[in-house]
């Protein structure tokens, strides 16, 4: 059983809601404000900061088919991939570094670690680590796949109306590359898993619909009340 | 302590995805916050929900009622020490400070006096750093909180039935009104099995003649109770709708005071009563219709307002926690409706419904003001 064509439908839906919000247009075209690039590049560094430890939780439940796959995109995201790598949360810092907002850096280190504690606090929705499991791996995956389409045209914006250097930007450089094979890889581990812990395909895209119901880039990237403006929440009551 | 300041926020918080039943549609919570500062620099917060079509009110007559007529009532006020006999007696006599709900024309200010009321009893039990358990004593250590799946397709309901269920809740309420009422029943029975405990609420949608019908075609599907099946009106027709129905019955709308809690008793006009602290007026005059039921063999059901913050929530669950008996509770959706919750905490109940008994200081949960500033439309100095 896959349920790929299912998720990958809802990813593509989510980042045409995201490439077109009012927010990401502005940064692509040069018209936002310096205050809205760098809310945008706070919201990545803060959203991307802790992934080698989300992908730390993956791999301990991760099925034996895509143990491999997932130790894989850890280790790089942690830099030890290969000789003289760089983690990605230090390339964060090199894009904060780099937009000159390293004295931010650890006020968004703090709400970094903040998310991950709140999302470690919460009560589990569900009855096992199957289920969060796979939510994790629909969430991750979902970001994947949106950077490996979208990292290099915000790179572009950046580098042109944010005037951020080729070194500042590897961040996004690296994901628009990495990224198409991660994803790509991404959809076979989500297959696995469900394959793995036999999840009735009725559960699983019932999982990967509640993972979904928010849309989690504009969330991250621009905060709830853009997400709010641009899923219409907002608008006055019927 | 003497209460110095208050300040309300009116919110407009997006929910996660909307949420309708058969007479509104909402896709952000209109929560009313109050917070008040005693002249020892300790904060309350209270919160309500205006319902035009329950109270009368709205958030414009909410903030207006709030400075105009309540607040000026209780400024200044040195409600004395929390310390001295905690003890659910203790509570009412507290709420007391707060005039009762005014009623004006169509509308009844209870939701006003509980966002004031809430906040003064935070207040008051923060400064004595005591948790509102110290006078409600919990029954229960686990909360069990109902699903409710609101109106929509077949298929909708379906689906939502089917996020229920992996959610592990054994309650379910549904929306109803519509003409394919039964077809939804129906999918939701078939997926959630015969164990899974099913309720309706039609806010007000039949006639007394058409929810008698209504109600014995749904019979079959086991229904353990139906709430508001008729608008808020004559009691004769409740009392006609209970006689003939094979479903107990639940009051809503039709329940906003003590008033109506012990007309509704006397004229036996239904088996349980939803009691709810934003549309009775305050924590007090929840507990006391609360009484009422519980000595009359009334069963119960804490209800919840849509779009209700943790602070909301928090209180409701002490309500909840503290009652000997319980039928059903609703609220506590959190993060599972709004994009963003006001709280530290995180409220929202868990896997089976379940979440615990607060113990922290006041209503147990600790409000981000720059929280409240980020989602407020209007913010009204008291």
């Amino acid at each position: 059983m896959s349920i790929r064509a299912f998720v990958e439908h809802i990813y593509q839906e989510q980042i045409d809601a995201l490439t077109t919000c009012n927010e990401f247009v502005a940064i692509e075209v040069g018209s936002a404000s310096k205050g809205a690039y760098d809310a945008f590049l706070a919201g990545v560094i803060r959203t991307h900061l802790t992934s080698p430890q989300y992908l730390g939780f993956l791999f301990s439940v991760a099925p034996p088919a895509a143990k491999e796959r997932i130790k894989h995109n850890m280790l790089e995201e942690l830099g030890y991939e290969e000789e003289g790598g760089e983690s990605h949360p230090d390339l964060l810092r090199k894009l904060a570094k780099g937009a000159g907002m390293e004295a931010q850096l650890p006020e968004l280190e703090r709400q970094a670690q903040d998310n991950l504690r709140e999302a470690a606090s919460g009560r589990l929705m569900y009855g096992t680590l199957k289920e969060a499991g796979l939510s994790a791996m629909v969430e991750i995956n979902a970001f994947e796949y949106m950077l490996s389409r979208v990292a290099s045209r915000v790179a572009r914006a950046l580098e042109a109306y944010r005037g951020l250097s080729a070194d500042a930007l590897l961040w996004f450089t690296h994901h628009s590359e990495v990224d198409i094979q991660h994803a790509e890889e991404g959809f076979q581990s989500i297959d696995d898993f469900v394959e793995y812990y036999e999840f009735t395909e009725d559960d699983a895209q019932t999982i990967v619909e509640m993972t979904l119901r928010e849309n989690a880039f504009i969330k991250r990237y621009f905060g709830e009340l853009s997400l709010g403006r641009a899923a219409g929440m907002l608008r006055d009551e019927a | 302590m003497r209460l110095e300041s208050a300040t309300a926020y009116a919110l407009r918080i997006p929910f996660v995805e909307g949420f309708s039943h058969s007479t509104k549609s909402r896709t952000f919570s209109d929560a009313v916050v109050v917070k008040v500062r005693s002249t020892a620099g300790v904060d309350g917060f209270g919160e309500a929900l205006p319902r035009p079509y329950v109270t009368g009110e709205t958030v414009d007559t909410m903030l207006a009622h709030l400075k105009e007529r309540l607040w000026p009532r209780v400024r200044g006020i040195d409600p004395g020490c929390a310390a001295e006999n905690p003890s659910p007696e203790a509570l009412l006599a507290f709420s007391e400070h707060v005039p009762a709900g005014e009623v004006e024309r169509e509308t009844t200010h209870n939701a006003s006096r509980a966002a004031l009321e809430l906040a003064l009893i935070d207040c008051w039990l923060r400064s004595a750093k005591l948790s509102t358990g110290a006078f409600l004593p919990p029954e229960r250590g686990t909360v069990i909180y109902s699903g409710v799946i609101t109106t929509g397709s077949v298929e909708r309901t379906a689906k939502l039935a089917r996020q229920m269920r992996l959610l592990g809740l054994t309650r379910l309420k549904i929306k109803v009104g519509a003409a394919d009422d039964l077809e939804r029943l129906r999918a939701v029975r078939e997926v959630v099995g015969p164990e899974v405990s099913l309720r309706v609420d039609a806010n007000g949608a039949w006639d007394p003649q058409q929810a008698v019908e209504k109600l014995r075609s749904m019979e079959p599907l086991g229904i353990a109770a139906a709430e508001q099946p008729i608008p808020r009106g004559d009691v004769r027709d409740l009392v006609k709708v209970s006689a003939e129905s094979p479903i107990p019955i639940m009051v809503d709308e039709s329940l906003i005071s003590t008033a109506d809690a012990e007309s509704l008793i006397s004229a036996r006009a239904c088996q349980y009563f939803n009691v709810r602290i934003s549309k009775c007026g305050g924590l007090g005059p929840t507990i006391a219709i609360a009484k009422l039921a519980l000595e009359s063999g009334v069963g119960l059901q804490v209800g919840s307002q849509v779009g209700e913050t943790a602070i909301l929530s928090a209180a409701g669950r002490h309500v909840a926690a503290w009652l000997p008996d319980v039928a059903f509770v609703e609220g506590s959706f959190g993060k599972l409706l709004l994009s963003q919750d006001v709280s530290a905490e995180d409220i929202s109940f868990g896997y089976g419904g379940e979440a615990p008994a607060l113990k922290g200081v006041g209503f147990g949960v600790r409000v981000l003001e720059e929280r409240l500033r980020r989602y407020a439309t209007k913010v009204v100095e008291l």
